[in-house]
């Protein structure tokens, strides 16, 4: 198993708040991990930098041998890192087979739906996501599990190697966030790298085998989820001070 | 790849005859039908020629619509291609003795390199800040071509042609000097472009661009370099209206530094706004009610017993509050609800 992504003393400061402090990790190839940490621990900035949408102050990125660190969103996505968003972004006016052709339409996308043409690939993502019996609407009149799903369609539609979710449990009833576990679960299965972000600890304490905690910007530890939530930075992030002694 | 070109050209006659069976098609064609046979018809010219205007005005509305109700790029000074087409056909025509389509393709492509000076920096501008450059830009052309000491520049560099100052360009010979002819090459350009924008819009193309439009952070997710797409988008939007800027120039037998003034970007948007914005057919039926009820108004203003209500008949006074109607109250323009009741109305005739 060798090291897909390597992230090294990434930094990003922003005029007088430092949201990502010298953080160093790695994720090997077919690996499920998850990045826990409190709200504005700095997932979502974590996640900006790997995926190009924001630039590191300074620090490396790597992704399968190859330095990604400033690259431009789309062509990061073109080498295999796709990502879905905390906040739902759909293209609302468009069906939802529209929605996942325009990611089989990118460049990396074209080379997975070459055999079988745009369409039928994206009818077959559609499918894999439970969505393919709404694929005529538009994103507008979906439910919130629905349009979580549909994101991590968009993200299958450019075949990446290294899949990265952003709080895919937020905001969801508990139904759906057992349709979205067991998606994450078989496409794991399937052979893509899941790197997953979580604020609240128990959604992710069962899913994945390695979790990485964070906090207010910095790496605390990481290890498989239970010995990370006894971790005394990290009870203290969560409860606030003086918990361990109730843990 | 190979395949799947394949299957389009072998799905295309069904696709076609799916679109004629539909109210749409149908209505589309028998229009198009009504507006190819009108020279025959008639040879009155003045009827021509409010026809040949409606016809280079659709092609001009479209190209603005493709872009901003397709792409989501609004640009509020879409004039810039339809001055630098209409100078540059108009210049050709008239002083390098070319032939009209030549003269026409020549300002097109003018069109679509000041699309690339326009597009390129405009594309790091969002939303109000591009309508709000791209105005910038096109009245500093508008000053360009106004000025009377660049025109005496312009006259002693090449004595014998004149291109700035406030005459412009005139005496360009028409396209043909048979009417019909003229009406006939018009017609067939304006299809042509309605068809262009019309595949393209539907085309896989289409969607990235809809895409664009709906969400520009999401498609660069879905690894689609935005940049590129929008660029190709203003050069496309570009070509057409500098087609529509040439046509105008033969139409009008010449140019003068109006055409660059906001008031032409308006034009586009009011007619785009009118039929429906993200609408390729909407932008028609908004030049037709544009340019006609133009007419009729126009057509009271120089009747003497209405000459008190004179500011009050002015085009740009009522289309500007026909404009504010639509925004607040018909969103969609006024093709589809149209064409919905006159679908009921059809089929209560076919007794369904």
């Amino acid at each position: 198993m060798g090291v897909l992504l390597e992230v090294k003393n990434l930094t990003k400061k922003y005029s007088g708040l430092t949201a990502v402090n010298d953080f160093s990790f790695e994720v090997k190839r077919g690996e499920f991990t998850g990045l826990i940490g409190p709200n504005g621990a700095g997932k979502t900035t974590l996640f900006n930098l790997i995926s190009g949408f924001e630039k590191p102050s300074s620090g490396t990125i790597r992704f399968d041998g190859r330095d990604i660190t400033g690259m431009k969103p789309h062509k990061i996505v073109n080498l295999g890192i796709a990502r879905t968003f905390q906040l739902v972004r759909s293209f609302k006016f468009m069906s939802l087979l529209d929605n996942i052709s325009v990611s089989c339409l990118s460049p990396r996308g074209k080379r997975l739906a070459k055999e079988y043409g745009i369409d039928e690939s994206a009818s077959s993502i559609l499918a894999a996501v439970g969505l393919i019996d709404k694929a005529r609407i538009p994103p507008i009149i979906l439910p919130h599990g629905d349009l979580r799903k549909l994101q991590i369609g968009k993200a299958l539609g450019t075949n990446p190697q290294l899949l990265l979710l952003d709080e895919p449990f937020s905001g969801l009833s508990h139904e759906e966030q057992k349709g979205i576990t067991e998606l994450i679960i078989k496409l794991h299965a399937d052979g893509v790298t899941v790197f997953m972000t979580g604020h609240v600890l128990r959604e992710l304490m069962h899913l994945v085998p390695r979790a990485i905690a964070m906090h207010q910007g910095k790496y605390i530890t990481e290890g498989p989820p239970e010995e990370v939530a006894k971790n005394k930075i990290v009870l203290e992030a969560y409860l606030g001070k003086g918990s361990e002694k109730l843990a | 790849m190979k395949e799947t070109k394949h299957d389009k050209i072998s799905n295309f006659p069904s696709y076609l005859r799916d679109w004629i069976k539909t109210f749409r098609g149908k209505a589309t064609i028998i229009c198009l039908i009504g507006l190819g046979i009108i020279p025959f018809i008639t040879n009155n010219s003045y009827i021509i020629g409010i026809f040949n205007t409606f016809m280079i005005y659709t092609i001009f509305a479209a190209s603005w619509d493709f872009l901003a109700g397709y792409v989501g790029q609004v640009s509020f000074g879409h004039a810039i291609f339809l001055g630098i087409a209409g100078y540059t056909t108009a210049f050709s025509t008239r002083y390098l003795g070319s032939p009209w389509w030549i003269a026409l393709l020549l300002g097109a492509c003018f069109a679509v390199g000041f699309s690339l000076i326009v597009g390129v920096p405009a594309l790091r501008l969002k939303g109000p800040y591009l309508a709000l450059g791209t105005l910038a830009m096109s009245l500093i052309l508008y000053q360009l071509f106004l000025m009377g000491s660049l025109g005496i520049l312009w006259e002693n560099a090449f004595p014998g042609t004149e291109l700035f100052g406030t005459d412009g360009i005139g005496q360009v010979p028409p396209i043909s000097d048979i009417p019909i002819v003229q009406y006939v090459a018009i017609f067939l350009i304006m299809c042509a472009s309605m068809l262009i924008f019309t595949h393209l819009v539907k085309s896989k193309t289409g969607t990235i661009f809809k895409a664009i439009r709906d969400d520009e952070t999401g498609t660069s997710a879905s690894g689609i370099n935005t940049t590129k797409y929008k660029i190709l988008a203003f050069l496309i939007s570009g070509f057409f209206a500098g087609i529509a800027g040439g046509l105008y120039a033969l139409r009008f037998s010449g140019v003068n530094p109006g055409v660059f003034q906001p008031l032409y970007s308006f034009y586009a948007i009011i007619m785009a706004a009118v039929g429906g914005i993200a609408s390729i057919s909407g932008a028609a039926l908004g030049a037709f009610i544009f340019v006609f009820l133009g007419e009729i108004l126009r057509l009271l203003g120089d009747i003497p017993q209405l000459a008190v209500f004179g500011g009050f008949v002015e085009p740009i006074f009522i289309f500007s509050i026909l404009l504010i109607l639509i925004i607040r109250f018909a969103e969609q323009g006024v093709l589809k609800p149209m064409l919905e009741r006159l679908q009921n109305m059809w089929d209560l005739l076919l007794g369904r």
